[in-house]
């Protein structure tokens, strides 16, 4: 049984396509055979934080119109087994997403024996994320600690619960809060809201914060996921992050300001 | 003399407006039986204003004096008729009614949570509990009772309520209780954090001002025009 998962935000930039592309290399490191799609037709990212742009030839709106087979299209990461990922197409928009043909390409999905499919929403809450999430089973809501992002993550709460199909057939999508870019230094010093602020506007379960990180920026430009990072903190966080969307019990790690030594604090 | 003991006053009041798509008058009054039927309770006795701007140049064809009849046999009161082609008011003059300006006609806004009830309240429930958050960008209305949410309303969110409103935790959003009218509706909540309050069409914003009362159990009434807000507990 394949289990969809949309990750979401409603807000721009907040790290969606960053924590699509960690998120299936997880699944897939752990044995999961897994799919990512780039729902964000017309501005295709995935394929770059992926490291895979050089290797698409059909993407899914060629899927979609029938120009191509999902098998053509669907790109096997090298680095990973298991993991495939569904460029979406640069020269097209979001009117090319169609309900149908969007069920299709899951079913097969699901029929080819992926395990996990993970629908990387484009930011907004029009056609291309309608989409993203309307065959969900479970929602990621990405959201930085920022008042525009929580109120937007918010409204997108609000659609996963009415515009799906789970809703229509008056079952429940399961919402998992992720929170990026989180600095426990600012959250004291007042400048960002702090995780407690967010779960009480929110009212979501928190299923991991992912700490501001240089490393998270070194690895898109590489196209390499940073959870392969395994040294750096983000990469730690999003590797807790999978461990505990697939069951497990982790503790949430890096919320506390860093205590410096007196070298540290000198040196920076 | 007694210049007092009358005023006129200019006022903006609510008016349900029928949309003419076609000039016959059978199809007018099957149409309207339709939509009267389906909620009888919400249109008994109510003022109608005609609107005959999708007709255009169609309006010549319209008979007037059989169309108040319609709308009066059917139980509405016509009250006037507006944006109709220039060579058919006088016409219009002589059946009775009186020409209105033209208006902008109301944008429905997108209702998330429930759809606009067919049937006038088939439940015959009188109270609607929410047990989900109410999210930015979602409305609940519920124009024949109460509402209660188990949980919070975010920022953005909206409560229409034709009775009083209760939330079980904070009220970050809108919330407009008695809509249809009802003076004695009141507003309950746990943590009052509301942008705005309503009851009976008298609205206040939560602004700074009210900081005392921010975050604080709370209830909000009527007392004659003025609404009154005040710590619960």
């Amino acid at each position: 049984m394949s289990r969809i998962v949309v990750v979401t935000s409603g807000k721009g930039g907040v790290g969606k396509t960053t924590t699509s592309a960690a998120f299936a290399t997880g699944l897939a490191m752990r044995g999961y055979k897994t799919a990512v799609i780039d729902f964000d037709v017309g501005l295709r990212n995935l394929d770059l934080i992926m490291g895979c742009e050089r290797r698409v030839v059909y993407d899914f709106v060629n899927v979609i119109n029938g120009e191509a087979s999902l098998k053509q299209a669907l790109i096997r990461d090298k680095r990973t087994e298991n993991l495939y990922i569904l460029p979406a197409s640069q020269t097209r928009d979001k009117d090319a997403l169609t309900k149908e043909g969007v069920g299709q390409i899951i079913s097969d999905l699901c029929a080819d024996g992926f395990d996990f499919v993970v629908c990387d929403s484009p930011a907004g809450i029009e056609r291309g994320a309608h989409m993203a999430m309307y065959f969900a089973d479970d929602a990621v809501v990405v959201t930085n600690p920022e008042v525009s992002s929580v109120r937007d993550s918010d409204r997108i709460l609000g659609l996963l619960q009415s515009k799906t199909q789970k809703a229509e057939q008056g079952e429940i999508v399961r919402e998992h809060l992720l929170i990026t870019r989180y600095s426990p230094d600012r959250v004291q010093a007042g400048e960002m809201l702090g995780m407690e602020d967010i779960l009480e506007i929110l009212a979501v379960p928190l299923i991991g914060v992912i700490p501001e990180s240089q490393s998270v920026l070194q690895a898109s430009n590489s196209g390499t996921p940073v959870i392969l990072d395994k040294e750096s903190d983000a990469g730690k966080a999003y590797d807790d992050f999978v461990r505990r969307f697939l069951g497990e019990t982790v503790p949430h790690r890096f919320l506390e300001v860093e205590k410096k030594g007196f070298l540290k604090r000198l040196f920076g | 003399m007694s210049a007092e003991s009358v005023e006129i006053k200019g006022e903006m009041a609510m008016l349900s407006v029928l949309q003419l798509a076609s000039p016959d008058a059978a199809q007018i009054h099957q149409g309207l039986q339709a939509r009267r039927d389906s909620l009888p309770a919400l249109f008994a006795g109510s003022p109608l204003v005609v609107d005959c701007h999708l007709l255009g140049s169609d309006c010549g064809k319209l008979d007037m004096q059989q169309l108040r009849a319609s709308i009066s046999e059917l139980g509405f009161i016509p009250v006037g008729i507006r944006n109709l082609a220039d060579d058919c008011v006088e016409q219009a003059v002589k059946a009775g009614w009186a020409i209105l300006r033209g208006g902008r006609p109301a944008v429905a806004s997108s209702r998330i949570e429930k759809p606009a009830p067919k049937e006038a309240n088939p439940s015959g429930k009188s109270i609607e509990v929410i047990d989900r958050p109410v999210r930015s960008g979602q409305q609940v209305y519920f124009p024949d009772g109460d509402i209660v949410v188990l949980q919070h309303t975010s920022a953005g969110s909206e409560i229409l309520a034709g009775g009083s409103v209760h939330v079980y935790g904070s009220l970050r959003g809108r919330v407009l209780a008695g809509i249809q009218g009802d003076t004695s509706a009141r507003i309950f909540c746990q943590k009052l954090e509301a942008e705005l309050v309503a009851i009976a069409g008298n609205y206040r914003l939560l602004d700074d001002i009210d900081t005392d009362l921010k975050g604080q159990p709370a209830m909000v009434w009527l007392e004659g025009e003025k609404l009154k807000i005040a710590p619960m507990f």
